[in-house]
């Protein structure tokens, strides 16, 4: 019998098994409990009951408009901030991208509740009494303040890695700030942007706990929706999960996602 | 050759920890007994714990209890076989009950405790093929569990009464063993309660409220109806529970109060028996039909319009904080709302239940099928016995807030209710000193049955007066007047159950307009289409095929002329 030769391929062994068990078997199980009825017999009831409900496809357009708010807000705050630090000569820089990422090692439900104490303690002045019932608003402001990190790092990431004499390059060719702004700096860091928006959509789609505790649990995304049916009925929850799986296909496959170049991908976490 | 020898080692090596690992007690005489509670829902001791607070004074000395004295620490030598030492970690009741079915039993039980968040999350790990030997869902869950064929039943010997370890029998309280001997709720099981479950605690659920800005007479004007009054105090400032059950409960409250009132008029007036009436709330409170759920729906959206939050357990927290001034509770969480706004914020809420009928609930012990064959039933009873030991009622009863279904053999759980709740002025108060009178809480009907009749001689505990009308003890221990009104809530069924369920998204999430929905998805269908041609439109070509031996060049190709 040939003993096998150790070969740099048998690596790779530890995270097939890993693939299988926690990403492809996963996977199957979901497509075959959302196909299925009580009895485990193949049934498309899910599918249509899904897709002749306005309420579940409302969820999902609320789930998509917060997330797609959230990632703007994100983008627009992250933006300026991962330019700044990215091309200043302060020697401390590091200490600033330090501040931005150190929320992120703190537990999230305690950020979480952090912020709707300090929601309350404003609520309390008569001027922003409105703060008790702005749900929405306070999912939002929770979620853009939960992602940022995942927003500004890797824009800074992208940023970093611009060769500085690009921008003397365009000054020397008779650009504005403004055009070498729109001809270098935006086309350099898409990578960083596309890598940036992935990071921050996906999760504020799913992310029920802030809806949950911001949003008084009046705000249902389609997270809740998958949480909630997973208590009762497992073949429609997992009917939901697969909708969402497919809008976040698509979305990242629009956005490039999928694109192999090094340059996109680089810039991700 | 080598590989397979290498195989049957590897797999002889594993199988010792595989052996370990499923754990049924089948090697030696060790037995284990696989719990599985609620959260937070039985005394581990340390501190908070009743031993704890009883015999360790303020500066961690040991001392006499206010009610636990010499005769507890005999009782619990005798019963453990060990003396009484408090530590930061225990004693818990869990490895007391370990040591005393050693003692008592003859062989070693090792219990392996593990806890779930709600009934839903324990169902999954049920139907997912987890094994346990004792499981402790509310009276709905028991009841599907039950319906499904999930359940073991109680051996007759557990009922038997002369054996001597059979605490749980002897020491539950009469009126808890006529619920569970007749089916509470609406009977939709063909066996009794009793056969499949043994209690653990019960209660109602109320409004817990901020007396300085909600007043009693508000909340027995509008009943139910809190929950839609659009005006101060109530809109904007009262909360209802996250879970399609005690919401839909309290939507019917609200929807059909007006019938629900006569109903109760008509008890108050005699018209009804208790029984009747209590069998007429259930029907209502557990109606599921269509019709049902075509009036109660609007009342939901309005509810959802008017309330602060749906929550599970920032209520109390946003209580005691001031953001609202309701919230709608289980009993045992009134208590500890009400517990730690006195001791933390020095303020007083009190609690109330509506008069045109509420909830009753009970959690039970249920042993799931399979413990007769793993040979754990025996202990699994046992270890309900002695949760049922008065003493143990007590400590588990202190640690978790809620009300234990344990009455005791010679009415023990009354000492337990007048520590914690008898008032007598005449020790509290000097001379002089102006003081409410107490009154005589009854708490009959808990001890002594529903049919305890007139003529014996009622059992009370001196109360104060606002104790016992809306205070903590009220919560805790509710008169008769209050459990006469309340009803069990029922497994809905299968079908129902997605109704319901389909109702509560419905409630939950935002629905738009058809016309709104097409609209988006048109745009987004719209949107996509068009990324795709300015990513891939350069690839389309439109032009004729060229003839034969012709090519095209490509409109990316440099050489292009």
């Amino acid at each position: 019998m040939k003993i096998p030769r150790f070969s740099r391929k048998m690596l790779c062994i530890p995270y097939a098994v890993f693939l299988i068990f926690f990403v492809i078997l996963p996977m199957l199980v979901i497509l075959f409990y959302a196909f299925t009825d009580k009895n485990m017999h193949v049934s498309f009831s899910n599918f249509i009951r899904f897709f002749s409900d306005p309420t579940k496809l409302s969820t999902i357009v609320y789930s998509l408009v917060i997330a797609l708010i959230t990632t703007v807000a994100c983008l627009i705050i992250a933006y300026p901030v991962a330019y700044i630090l990215a091309r200043s000569k302060l020697k401390k820089k590091f200490v600033i991208v330090m501040l931005f990422v150190l929320p992120m090692w703190i537990n999230f439900v305690l950020r979480v509740n952090a912020l709707r104490e300090i929601f309350n303690l404003i609520a309390i002045s008569p001027a922003m009494e409105w703060l008790t019932s702005a749900n929405y608003f306070k999912t939002i402001v929770g979620m853009v303040y939960d992602f940022l990190p995942f927003m500004i790092l890797p824009l800074y990431t992208t940023m970093l890695k611009i060769d500085g004499s690009l921008y003397e390059a365009s000054a020397d060719l008779g650009g504005s700030a403004f055009t070498t702004f729109t001809r270098v700096t935006i086309p350099l860091s898409m990578p960083g942007i596309l890598s940036g928006i992935t990071m921050v959509f996906l999760p504020s789609m799913t992310n029920y706990v802030v809806s949950d505790m911001l949003g008084n649990a009046k705000v249902t995304i389609i997270g809740k929706f998958i949480y909630e049916y997973f208590g009762t009925d497992w073949h429609m929850g997992s009917m939901v999960a697969l909708v969402l799986l497919a809008v976040v296909f698509l979305s990242t496959w629009l956005s490039g996602g999928f694109q192999s170049e090094e340059n996109v991908r680089g810039a991700n976490l | 050759m080598k590989r397979v020898t290498s195989l049957l080692l590897a797999g002889a090596f594993l199988l010792p920890t595989l052996a370990t690992l499923s754990g049924c007690g089948g090697s030696g005489d060790e037995i284990v007994l696989k719990v599985y509670n609620w959260e937070e829902y039985i005394d581990e001791g340390g501190e908070g714990s009743f031993l704890y607070d009883e015999f360790m004074g303020e500066n961690g000395q040991e001392e006499e209890g206010e009610l636990l004295g010499a005769d507890f620490l005999d009782w619990y030598k005798e019963t453990t076989g060990t003396p009484l030492t408090i530590t930061e970690e225990g004693p818990s009741v869990i490895d007391d009950f370990e040591k005393w079915y050693e003692k008592t039993y003859g062989e070693k039980v090792t219990v392996e405790y593990s806890t779930f968040g709600t009934n839903e999350d324990m169902y999954n790990e049920i139907v997912l093929g987890n094994e346990y030997d004792l499981l402790c869902p509310s009276d709905y869950m028991i009841m599907k569990l039950a319906a499904e064929g999930r359940l073991e039943k109680y051996d007759e010997a557990f009922f038997d009464e002369t054996d001597e370890n059979n605490y749980y029998v002897r020491n539950v309280s009469p009126y808890i063993a006529g619920k569970f001997a007749t089916n509470a709720g609406l009977a939709t099981l063909d066996n009794l309660w009793k056969d499949y479950a043994a209690g653990y605690m019960w209660g109602t659920t109320g409004f817990v409220y901020n007396p300085e800005t909600v007043s009693e007479e508000q909340l027995e004007s509008l009943d139910w109806r809190v929950f839609i009054e659009e005006s101060a105090p109530f809109t904007n400032k009262i909360t209802a529970k996250d879970n399609v059950r005690d919401t839909y409960f309290a939507a019917i409250g609200v929807t059909f109060e007006e019938e629900l009132t006569a109903l109760y008029q008509k008890f108050l007036a005699k018209e009804l028996t208790a029984e009747e009436y209590t069998k007429e709330l259930t029907k209502y409170f557990n109606d599921t039909s269509d019709e049902a759920i075509e009036k109660v729906e609007p009342t939901l959206m309005k509810i959802k319009e008017n309330i602060y939050s749906f929550e599970t357990d920032t209520g109390k927290a946003d209580l005691v904080n001031g953001n609202i001034n309701l919230n709608y509770a289980w009993s045992g969480d009134a208590v500890y709302a009400m517990d730690l706004a006195e001791e933390e914020n020095d303020c007083y809420f009190n609690y109330f239940v509506p008069l045109s009928g509420s909830n009753l609930w009970f959690d039970g012990w249920v042993m799931p099928k399979g413990v007769s064959e793993r040979g754990t039933k025996q202990a699994a009873q046992a270890f309900v016995n002695f949760l049922s030991m008065p003493y143990n009622a007590m400590r588990n009863s202190y640690f978790i807030g809620y009300t234990s279904v344990i009455s005791g053999e010679k009415n023990e759980m009354l000492d337990y209710a007048d520590y914690l709740y008898g008032y007598y002025p005449e020790d509290e108060f000097e001379e002089g000193e102006e003081y409410p009178e107490p009154v005589e809480y009854d708490l009959s009907y808990f001890f002594l049955g529903e049919n305890y009749g007139e003529d014996v001689e009622h059992i009370t505990i001196p109360a104060d007066p606002e104790q016992a009308s809306s205070r903590q003890l009220y919560a805790q221990f509710p008169p008769e007047s209050v459990i006469a009104r309340c009803a069990v809530m029922d497994y809905y069924g299968e079908e129902a159950s997605v109704r319901i369920n389909e109702l509560w998204s419905r409630v939950k999430a935002e629905t738009l307009d058809a016309w709104a929905i097409i609209v988006i998805c048109v745009t987004v269908v719209g949107i996509a289409l068009f990324t795709v041609f300015v990513k891939f439109g350069n690839k389309i070509d439109l032009r004729r095929k060229p003839k034969k031996g012709y090519k095209f060049v490509s409109r990316e190709d440099p050489t292009r002329i």
